[in-house]
């Protein structure tokens, strides 16, 4: 299992767009941008809908459970931050209650092999510091 | 059709030499490239009224010196002194296709006679991707945090969702590596002439971020290449045959920053390029017959067989097989060697193959009756080009 124990992650800083979900992050609530248009999820985050153009967007609860869309297993050392878990599994999530909004994340908990298209995950909160909480995921079985 | 198709040609290409450390300023490699595409088309460098580029470093994390390791429009001026200059530019939202796109434009528009355009790539001490820092801010917030570095990570997410939405197998993609690798012992410009790749190579080579191993990635190298563009008109008069451009296009989709692994956005930014390029040039994908398509990582070619139309979505591995892609196959394929064989110099040396096949110039790579050469100049996902070179005038 990868051992990311002595990796240093570097923190996200939070700007005008991103920063209800820093904010939700660190409650352990996943929230994503909608918009209240026409009800469409989004993330990353950005100055409009991606589907209808309309600047009224919120962020709004989702819930922490989806499937793997994509992943790569990085066994290059050249970012040293992330050296000493290698080899370990990035992956990009797709949520159940918002179709298309992509997240990317770590596969956490289980061998790197595990990662696979289409394997069911959910959400686990994992904390940087005082003000950053990552979402990050494990596998499930909802 | 596009009415300025054949209107405009390629004539004259030149190569600095590419090097694995950067042991003189780029600007030196940018200079020698420059002067070796006047010196090909036989004209003298006061005649040379245009410069074009793309002067971005792809790696991240090192300081950007002009002439060193990048090489400005604003640099060539300077090194070049042109008694004649009328009119410059560099882009920003496509790679260097669009320089030479916009050198296109501005011929046909008659602000300038003889354009050249150059890429030139530095290859900076230490690791490529230099990713110090411990803040993640703007796009990278949503990626960085999971230890997605570089770019090439970026596409080997959308790889695993092809390979495994289609059922493929990587090991397929030994085909292509070990091909155009093949096709690089014919290219005495290129980093891996004189070295051969066999299938063994590629399956015994390191894993650097699944599903691409070593020989799926381009090596980083120190070089550049040119071409001179002009009216057809005056490359007729001119030393090389022309290779006459019958139709281009660009990416018309952009993914929001920061999202990453989706699949459609390779082939929304492809088919979009395409699209124009089949409609300005009135040709389709049955009528190519040789083809250059980027593969800074190898999976880019899947992203650009599919999305321009060679194949269906999810053939493309299967597509490169059984010699379709020799020089004597039904559609050749990156016959210079691609990125993956020349070392990383961005897509000018796909535009310079797509052109020197369609005018008979390829030496002992050369395909046998051309007319219709194909050019993906970049991913098509993120500064996609594509283009239509012909011998024939239509």
């Amino acid at each position: 299992m990868s051992d990311w124990s002595k990796v240093t992650r570097p923190i996200p800083v939070p700007n005008e767009w991103t920063r209800p979900f820093w904010a939700a992050a660190k409650r352990n609530a996943l929230e994503l941008q909608r918009c209240q248009s026409c009800g469409h999820f989004q993330h990353p985050p950005f100055a409009t809908c991606t589907q209808c153009i309309s600047i009224d967007l919120k962020f709004e609860p989702v819930r922490g459970v989806g499937t793997i869309y994509a992943y790569t297993i990085m066994y290059h050392t050249g970012d040293k931050r992330f050296a000493s878990a290698v080899p370990y599994a990035s992956i990009v999530v797709e949520l159940d209650d918002a179709p298309g909004a992509l997240m990317a994340g770590n596969l956490l908990g289980a061998e790197y092999t595990e990662a696979k298209v289409g394997r069911r995950v959910e959400v686990v909160f994992e904390p940087l510091n005082d003000d950053i909480t990552l979402p990050q995921w494990r596998l499930a079985n909802v | 059709m596009w009415e300025n198709r054949c209107k405009v040609a390629i004539s004259g290409v030149g190569y600095s030499k590419a090097t694995r450390s950067a042991d003189i300023p780029l600007a030196a490699h940018a200079l020698e490239a420059v002067r070796g595409a006047v010196a090909d088309s036989g004209l003298r460098m006061e005649d040379i009224d245009g410069l074009a580029t793309y002067p971005e470093l792809p790696a991240t994390g090192h300081a950007e010196v002009d002439g060193i390791s990048v090489v400005s429009v604003n640099c060539m001026m300077a090194m070049l002194k042109l008694p004649n200059l009328t009119w410059h530019i560099q882009v920003g939202t496509t790679n260097i296709g669009g320089a030479v796109q916009q050198a296109t434009n501005a011929l046909l528009a008659g602000v300038c006679k003889y354009a050249v355009v150059w890429r030139a790539m530095h290859n900076p001490s230490g690791t490529y991707q230099n990713l110090p820092g411990n803040m993640a801010a703007g796009a990278t917030q949503f990626t960085g945090p999971f230890g997605f570095g570089g770019p090439g990570q970026g596409m080997a997410v959308a790889y695993t969702r092809w390979l495994e939405k289609n059922n493929q197998t990587r090991d397929k993609m030994a085909t292509l590596a070990v091909t155009q690798r093949k096709h690089t012992q014919h290219n005495p410009h290129a980093y891996f002439y004189g070295t051969p790749l066999t299938r063994e190579d590629y399956f015994a080579s390191r894993m650097v971020a699944y599903p691409f191993c070593l020989f799926d990635c381009d090596i980083p190298v120190q070089g550049a290449v040119a071409v001179v563009l002009t009216l057809a008109d005056r490359a007729r008069d001119l030393k090389p045959a022309p290779a006459y451009l019958a139709g281009y296009g660009q990416r018309l989709h952009f993914e929001t920053a920061g999202r990453i692994g989706s699949l459609s956005s390779y082939m929304e930014g492809g088919s979009s390029s395409a699209k124009l390029t089949w409609e300005r040039s009135g040709f389709t994908p049955k009528d190519v017959d040789v083809a250059q398509i980027y593969d800074g990582f190898s999976a880019s070619v899947i992203y650009g067989l599919e999305s321009y139309g060679f194949c269906k979505e999810g053939e493309a591995l299967d597509f490169i097989q059984d010699g379709r892609i020799e020089l004597d196959g039904d559609l050749p394929l990156n016959t210079f060697g691609g990125s993956l064989g020349t070392g990383r110099i961005h897509g000018l040396w796909h535009i310079i193959e797509g052109a020197l096949q369609a005018s008979g110039r390829a030496g002992s790579r050369q395909v046998k009756d051309v007319n219709v050469s194909f050019v993906g100049a970049s991913a098509p996902i993120v500064t996609g080009t594509t283009f239509i070179f012909v011998r024939e005038p239509y």
